[in-house]
């Protein structure tokens, strides 16, 4: 308890499990990991350190998470096993209280780099998916919007692309209204006009008169 | 029997020769003996797209039998590309004069409308034709009037535009005035953006006129411009299928 106080001093909210299996009930109960950095013992009940390390590495909701190791065991085999598992650092008890404050901070530092950098990922996968989208013509500029909201380059180009896709829904809009407009306009009374010109004249009756002498007698069969 | 087909457009530009052409060659490719008239006098071109060079293999054109000075079938030039591999029919050309001179002439004196309709009789007998092409000359004239009155099939080209429309409507009802057994319509160069079966049933419903096809605006036909014909030159292009149908329609 006196590591929970310490936490506690150091501005952290601590929540305790009593032994492996249940921290992994915690960790598991939520969508999102209710804690930031896990100080983990190595002696437990149930579950043994070890085992708890390797199954929150092997588990892909929790590998992100900072491990910090705390253990009356301080031979340097423990060490190594517990860092090639995966442990983020490793503190012998009984700790030094200086010595964890300074290890959670950092610990917790880099879990909020490795927290941006994920969220980074997740957000150019969703500009890359954005564009697949596009191709499939189900493209909605709402799936950007987080994107968008970001000040830095990716956050123009989530702009930039929510607009030129956009620009390109506006134009194909314009085209489809295009084609459904595409009503054959006639001016009837001048088309009448000009049939008037051409037929009312004296060669065109006399065209009339004689087309049917003029025609090579085609097989009638063809000329429907 | 022999038929003749007058292919016409209310303007120039709508692709009529080319259209022409294309026709030509397939119904050669299906055996049929094939004569090609340019009557465009004042703007004579049909002769580039088969590849015929006036100036080196021209002995007499349309102009000197409408003058008298020859019979029509001393001016119908073979132009059936490929001796080997080429059609089992042939295609007879004659073409009309390029020599400015001669242009001249012809609108200045015009030609007797009477003597061209017995030199097309004599032609289609003198080479045992089974369809004779008129390649017009754009809008409505005395001559137009006489070819699209000789016709037994008219094939009106237009593009999908107002002017077109318009001037389709006139064409229209003047070959059906001229009593023409048979109008087919082409609607050319149709922009990739307009649905072709909409334009046709459209166009069928305003004209009461079967469209023989709506043939795209076409890169390829650009690019090969009037050096060639193009189903000769990409028989397997979708545009040389689209062609082959209003072959078939004509056939």
């Amino acid at each position: 308890m006196v590591l929970s106080k310490t936490v506690s001093d150091a501005g952290h909210a601590p929540v305790i499990a009593e032994h492996g299996l249940r921290a992994l009930e915690l960790l598991g109960a939520t969508d999102e990991p209710p804690v930031d950095v896990i100080l983990l013992d190595l002696e437990m009940p149930e579950l043994d350190g070890y085992e708890t390390l390797a199954r929150l590495k092997g588990d892909e909701r929790f590998r992100h998470l900072p491990v910090i190791v705390i253990s009356a065991v301080d031979d340097l085999a423990s060490v190594v096993r517990c860092i090639e598992i995966g442990a983020t650092d490793y503190l012998p008890k009984p700790f030094n209280a200086a010595l964890l404050r300074a290890r959670l901070n950092a610990s917790l530092a880099e879990k909020r780099l490795a927290d941006l950098r994920l969220e980074y990922l997740e957000q150019v996968a969703r500009v890359v998916d954005a564009a697949a989208a596009v191709e499939a013509g189900s493209f909605e500029s709402a799936s950007l919007e987080a994107v968008a909201a970001r000040t830095d380059a990716l956050g123009q180009l989530a702009r930039v692309f929510q607009r030129m896709a956009r620009e390109v829904a506006e134009r194909e809009r314009r085209l489809e209204a295009q084609v459904q407009q595409l009503r054959i306009q006639i001016d009837e009374a001048r088309a009448d006009r000009k049939i008037a010109e051409i037929t009312e004249t004296e060669y065109f009756r006399d065209l009339q008169r004689r087309a049917a002498s003029l025609r090579i007698d085609a097989d009638s069969d063809g000329l429907g | 029997m022999a038929r003749l087909i007058s292919v016409h457009s209310f303007r120039g530009g709508t692709g009529k020769s080319n259209t022409t052409a294309n026709i030509a060659l397939l119904l050669a490719q299906q055996g049929r003996q094939v004569g090609v008239v340019d009557l465009d006098i004042q703007s004579p071109g049909i002769h580039v797209i088969f590849g015929f060079d006036q100036d080196r293999s021209m002995s007499h054109s349309l102009n000197d039998y409408l003058w008298g000075t020859c019979e029509l079938r001393a001016a119908a030039h073979d132009v059936t590309p490929g001796a080997n591999g080429g059609p089992a029919g042939r295609i007879w050309l004659v073409p009309s004069s390029i020599r400015p001179m001669d242009i001249a002439r012809v609108m200045q004196e015009g030609y007797d409308v009477n003597r061209l309709n017995e030199g097309l009789r004599a032609l289609i007998d003198a080479l045992s034709l089974d369809v004779l092409l008129l390649d017009t000359h754009p809008g409505i004239n005395e001559e137009t009037l006489l070819s699209i009155a000789m016709s037994n099939i008219l094939v009106i080209v237009l593009r999908p535009d107002e002017q077109d429309y318009e001037g389709t409507r006139v064409t229209v009802e003047v070959a059906r005035r001229l009593g023409v057994p048979r109008m087919l319509l082409v609607v050319n160069k149709a922009p990739d953006v307009f649905d072709r079966k909409a334009i046709a049933q459209q166009v069928e419903q305003i004209y009461s006129c079967p469209v023989a096809a709506v043939l795209p605006h076409s890169e390829d036909l650009m690019v090969l411009s009037s050096s060639g014909v193009f189903a000769g030159r990409y028989p397997d292009h979708p545009l040389t299928a689209l062609y082959r149908d209003i072959a078939a329609q004509l056939g």
